[in-house]
């Protein structure tokens, strides 16, 4: 490669006439684009077989049991069904409330969590030295205790007898587990769960948003009067806000697919929390309950296209992903033109 | 442009789904196939307490190889159902005998579209003469016994001797006399508790003893589900006063916090098998306090009626035959018949009646009952007058724990916790694909 390019270099380097000068320019443009074109594909290979097989595949395959007729339990005919699998989903009797449970959940733990995660990014960020170091390693290890841990590690803490915060569950007049995790108290426990369970993952991303600002930003600020307040909040907020609403939007999208924790926690209580308390759930329950798998794929293809949607307005709206050399040209310009 | 070809593959897609759909429709489901053979070797499913079972014979018949598989026991858990949906959808992979997890379980497993459990009418009539009609019953359906009985379930109405003589209550003869006297107790003795409402078999503890028709199975795909039928109305007053009256506990008998509030147990009806496994050896009541007697009557009626919790269900599987078939006839002839499991090892009274006799003689011998000669004309006694239920294809148990202990928890009575719950029943009946009638 590198012995091609210096050939290619030294060929443009001697004197020739114009047109064989651009022939030759031509014909390096499409040695580099191939040789481009085959790296990207050999790189983007393993992605794609797995993106196929763990992916593409299955929701196909998932799209097309959606539209069989469900040999159920009860009538075991099967058949072409069309939309119909769609039509039970929509109008089961547990399908509004597991949205609205989730949305419940939504609604107290997004905020909570995002609120965290900036406040305690710009905290870290705010402390150099090694006292930030070391929260930063403080703040991470709740994020390390990922799922089944981070849920052991609840069932103890949410235990009314044995918990170090019982007094707190006794307190609240609640002396059983049952009595811990009703209905009402789900979307806090969850919260508690989630928050713990992603805080940490979190706040590394977001301080990475944050060590991406440069000095010369941060000293005009300082020169400017800043103090450190006005720091965080008119200075390094907006700048890392592509960070933040990736991580609200992530969030969202790995709330809508909740399974885990409700199910165990469901477990903990001997039954007194519903199957059905999440879609996903209930897409569980349409699967092995009622053995409907085309209602459960239907349902599955609905939370698929909620999430992707969520997804495009990542893409689309945080920034994120945006070519920024071509964003700064395109301001440049348009300045450019106002000032003309 | 982008737009274009965005649009273009997804009809495209769209397009070859549909055509796929098309083209896998039309028929109806296959279950199972041909019956297989292995040639002698056999894998059963237990749950954790009927290892023993599995173990005493491997112990027994060495010569029979088997592998014994640990399932998840949870009365009403999902994992054993899931992997028999993906059996019957692959058409393969089933054990080849099960003791299952629920007794619900028997209504999927012989299901048309599930025909996992084998006609054992058919396969082992001499064991099945050896049962009780009334505790064989469960198994009868559609005049087919598709199960064994592990052991004979029904309600017996426990109580503390020890407390009882000490404070000089006179024991309840009937449901309203137990609704009565749990009030007095309650209040009298702060704490003392006469029965427990959160766990799966509560609805069978309470409703079905009554005679209300939550599990009435008219065929496979109608249920009867009323519960403003009298006999309902009667257990759901006899709660509202017990609950008003603070003599119910909101904890299942399985809950893993529940052994002090089992300690205040003072009275309740409940499974024979309760006893053993939950007095003497999860709940730790020393000896010489809990006895049996008789199950109770509703004022005015002549018969006591009482209610069944569990009593596990053994099934064959319909897809092996040959020598692999006979060896799991062999097994499920053992873990449902043989003393060395059924009267030495088994906390249960036998389901099969020609080893009943040797099970209740231990009981003499182990001593830990209150009144023995009670306690044992109890559980005899209790055998015929187990109250009619089918199990249906939704998990009964389930509906009440996830109605139930919440509404009481929430403030709510009784009369509000059996309507939500009775909702409940109604929608995943109707969910599963029943036909719902409601006389």
């Amino acid at each position: 490669m590198t012995n091609h390019l210096l050939e290619e270099r030294a060929k443009t380097a001697a004197p020739s006439d114009t047109r064989g000068a651009g022939t030759t320019a031509r014909r390096r443009r499409s040695w580099l684009r191939r040789d481009e074109t085959l790296g990207a594909w050999v790189l983007l290979a393993p992605y794609t077989v797995l993106f196929l097989v763990a992916a593409a595949i299955p929701i196909g395959y998932a799209f097309v049991i959606s539209l069989q007729r469900a040999p159920s339990l009860v009538n075991p005919t099967s058949g072409f069904g069309g939309l119909e699998s769609f039509a039970t989903v929509v109008g089961d009797y547990r399908f509004w409330s597991t949205f609205i449970n989730i949305f419940t959940l939504m609604a107290i733990w997004l905020p909570i969590m995002i609120l965290g995660i900036v406040a305690l990014a710009l905290l870290i960020h705010a402390s150099p030295g090694r006292f930030g170091g070391a929260m930063r390693f403080v703040y991470y290890i709740p994020g390390a205790l990922g799922g089944i841990a981070n849920f052991v590690l609840w069932v103890y803490l949410i235990d009314p007898v044995n918990s170090p915060i019982a007094f707190l569950w006794q307190g609240l007049g609640a002396s059983t587990y049952k009595e811990v995790i009703t209905p009402g108290n789900m979307p806090f426990i969850l919260t508690a769960m989630l928050f713990f369970q992603g805080i940490g993952t979190w706040i590394v991303v977001v301080n990475g948003g944050l060590n991406g600002i440069s000095d010369e930003v941060l000293e005009a600020a300082r020169i400017d009067g800043a103090n450190a307040w006005q720091l965080a909040w008119h200075v390094k907020l907006p700048l890392i806000r592509p960070w933040v609403g990736y991580a609200a939007l992530m969030n969202l999208a790995y709330g809508f697919q909740l399974f885990l924790e409700p199910y165990l926690l469901r477990q903990i209580s001997s039954g007194s929390v519903v199957a059905e308390w999440a879609p996903t759930q209930l897409g569980y329950a349409f699967a092995f309950t009622n053995r409907n798998f085309p209602a459960a794929a239907a349902l599955s293809i609905i939370l698929l296209l909620i999430t992707l949607g969520i997804g495009l307005i990542i893409v689309t709206r945080s920034g994120l992903f945006g070519d920024e050399t071509s964003t700064r040209t395109t301001r440049a310009q348009r300045k450019e033109r106002r000032t003309a | 442009m982008k737009t274009t070809r965005f649009l273009t593959a997804g009809v495209a897609l769209a397009a070859t789904a549909l055509l796929m759909a098309g083209c896998a429709s039309g028929g109806t489901t296959t279950t199972g196939g041909a019956q297989t053979d292995s040639g002698g070797k056999i894998t059963v499913w237990v749950d954790p307490p009927r290892v023993p079972a599995a173990e005493a014979f491997k112990e027994a018949y060495p010569d029979i190889e088997i592998d014994i598989v640990q399932i998840d026991g949870t009365v009403g858990g999902q994992t054993v159902r899931q992997a028999f949906a993906n059996f019957d959808s692959a058409g393969k992979g089933w054990p080849d005998a099960i003791f299952f997890p629920s007794n619900d379980d028997i209504a999927w497993a012989t299901n048309s579209t599930s025909n996992y459990a084998a006609d054992l009418g058919e396969l082992m009539p001499d064991t099945i003469e050896g049962y009780d009609p009334a505790v064989i019953s469960f198994c009868d359906i559609d005049g087919a016994i598709r199960c064994l009985r592990n052991d004979a379930a029904p309600d017996v109405f426990w109580y503390n001797k020890a407390f009882f003589d000490e404070k000089g209550y006179t024991v309840p003869t009937t449901w309203e006399e137990y609704g009565e006297l749990s009030v007095k107790i309650a209040q009298e003795n702060p704490g003392k508790i006469s029965g427990f409402l959160g766990d799966a078999y509560a609805v069978n503890r309470y409703l079905q003893a009554a005679g209300c028709p939550t599990n009435d199975r008219v065929s496979e795909s109608e249920a009867h589900i009323d519960l403003s039928d009298p006999n309902c109305v009667r257990a759901t007053e006899l709660l509202d006063q017990m609950q008003a009256g603070g003599a119910l506990s909101t904890q299942g008998i399985f809950d893993g916090d529940a052994a002090e509030a089992g300690a205040n147990l003072v009275m309740s009806p409940g499974a024979v098998w309760w006893g053993n496994y939950l007095f003497r050896d999860t709940w730790k009541i020393p000896a010489g306090q809990m006895t049996a007697v008789a199950p109770l009557k509703w004022d005015g009626e002549s018969e006591p009626s009482t209610g069944n919790e569990g009593g596990g269900l053994w099934g064959v599987s319909s897809h092996i035959t040959g020598k692999q078939l006979e060896n799991t006839l062999t097994f499920a002839k053992f873990v449902a018949t043989d003393p060395r499991w059924q009267v030495d090892l088994s906390t249960g009274l036998p389901g099969y009646g020609p080893v009943q006799e040797d099970w209740l003689a231990k009981i003499a011998d182990d001593a830990y009952f209150a009144d023995v000669a009670t306690t044992q004309e109890a559980f005899k006694s209790a055998l015929g007058v187990v109250q009619p239920y089918s199990y249906m294809l939704y998990d009964t148990g389930s509906v009440w724990t996830q109605t139930v202990p919440s509404t009481l928890i929430g403030g709510g009575s009784a009369t509000d916790a059996i309507k939500a719950f009775g909702d409940e029943l109604v929608n995943q009946a109707k969910s599963v694909g029943y036909t719902v009638v409601a006389e």
